[in-house]
């Protein structure tokens, strides 16, 4: 017996919180409490598979982008995702070795819904404005949550973020080059990016989750803030999206769908008008417009493209 | 879920920017084989910056420390006789014999050409 397994619990907890609170980095086979784990594993398998739900989407505009360029972009971003949820993935797998699952375990709770991915992703893209739109403003709320995150007390994490958030610079150039080039355009193309801001505000707003547990019955803000993984809470985040946007969306003659927003001097806080939580309620047990169906075209090609895991696994003899 | 030998194995991925450069580790991935590590590791990490080379190293290759052996890491502070600083005094010294001291950066700059 080591001297170190005789520690208490207690005393391993007491030197674990230490531990975070002097900006240390926990690695994946450091011992950790129970709760830091699921908390982990909970976040950042939801944001591994909303990376690769998030392609969907995006995929769905490579065909129909405007010019060879514009879809050597888009292109290039959707495979950025695939990579962001590879990443993603392969840090949830590490805290997931003492529970004895992987990688197809997570795909499977994606397929039978105990596994979510982000309500933005449940959404439908009508024009290419939306593509737009997702790599302008989606980016940029991801963007300001990831950020957040760069110090993460869990070193794998932290460093699978400065790899993302640096490609997601790209991603915020790319969305703001195709929205400028439709405000900059046509009446017609105008109208689409306007049409695109009314049908992404909403979403938007959910993007960083209600600002307390109260309104869908949990929330793991708190842990994360408790355990150093993130700062900032789910209303901070929002109102920094508002400091950041709400001046460029102006600028370009656009009209954000909401008459009750301002800024409130008094209390340093953007007033706005609520999106519907029970609304989000719903997206998030796949009740959004396109839950189903993105879920089936990831069950689909999962199926369909088995036989290359079939393949590279065959013994030859 | 993999059958009986474990299909995917875990491998770190090390790579250089330049020819001269040291191998830095990127991250980790799962691959099937060696040849699909190679492919992968192009596809997740390396997608934008230069690479000259990529070396990748199957997980169970790996001897890692554990808790205690990095207790052996620790380092007492009495060593400065290994260091430099243990001979920051000579500056004061040769100022005396009127000399500049050759210190660590002056030393490395003599590789280049006699000035």
């Amino acid at each position: 017996m080591t001297y170190m397994s005789v520690e208490t619990e207690e005393a391993k907890l007491d030197k674990f919180m230490e531990r975070i609170e002097s900006g240390d980095k926990i690695e994946a086979d450091d011992w950790m409490p129970d709760e830091y784990r699921m908390t982990l594993i909970k976040l950042i398998s939801m944001h591994g598979m909303s990376e690769i739900m998030g392609a969907l989407p995006e995929k769905e505009w490579v065909p129909r982008a405007p010019s060879l360029y514009r879809k050597l972009g888009i292109m290039a971003k959707v495979q950025d995702e695939m990579g962001h949820g590879q990443l993603l993935l392969r840090v949830t797998e590490d805290l997931l070795i003492p529970y004895n699952k992987n990688r197809g375990d997570l795909m499977q709770d994606l397929f039978t819904g105990d596994l979510k991915f982000h309500n933005v992703f449940h959404m439908e893209t009508k024009t290419w404005a939306d593509a737009g739109i997702i790599g302008w403003l989606v980016d940029g709320a991801a963007i300001i949550t990831q950020t957040d995150m760069l110090k993460a007390s869990y070193g794998p994490y932290s460093r699978a973020l400065q790899r993302i958030c640096a490609e997601e610079v790209f991603h915020a150039q790319h969305g703001e080059s195709i929205i400028l080039a439709l405000a900059e355009g046509t009446e017609n193309q105008k109208a689409m990016v306007q049409e695109a801001l009314n049908r992404w505000w909403e979403p938007l707003l959910m993007f960083f989750g209600p600002a307390s547990k109260e309104t869908t019955g949990s929330s793991k803000q708190d842990l994360t803030i408790k355990y150093k993984i993130r700062t900032k809470t789910n209303e901070e985040f929002r109102q920094i999206f508002f400091d950041k946007y709400i001046p460029r969306i102006l600028s370009l003659g656009l009209t954000i769908p909401d008459p009750t927003l301002h800024y409130d001097k008094e209390s340093n806080m953007w007033s706005y008008q609520q999106p519907d939580w029970n609304e989000f309620k719903k997206i998030i047990k796949n009740q959004g417009p396109r839950s189903e169906a993105r879920l089936n075209l990831r069950r689909h090609s999962y199926e369909y493209n088995s036989w290359v895991r079939d393949a590279l696994s065959a013994t030859i003899s | 879920m993999m059958g009986e030998e474990k299909f995917y194995q875990e491998y770190e991925i090390f790579s250089k920017r330049t020819p001269s450069s040291a191998f830095q580790h990127q991250f980790s991935l799962l691959a099937p084989n060696e040849d699909m590590a190679f492919i992968m590791a192009q596809e997740n990490f390396m997608r934008r910056e230069p690479v000259a080379d990529i070396w990748i190293v199957n997980r169970k290759h790996i001897k890692k420390m554990n808790d205690e052996e990095k207790m052996t890491l620790n380092r007492l502070e009495n060593k400065d006789y290994r260091t430099t600083k243990g001979y920051g005094y000579l500056k004061k010294k040769w100022r005396q014999y009127e000399q500049e001291m050759l210190d660590e950066k002056e030393i490395l700059s003599w590789g280049g050409v006699r000035k």
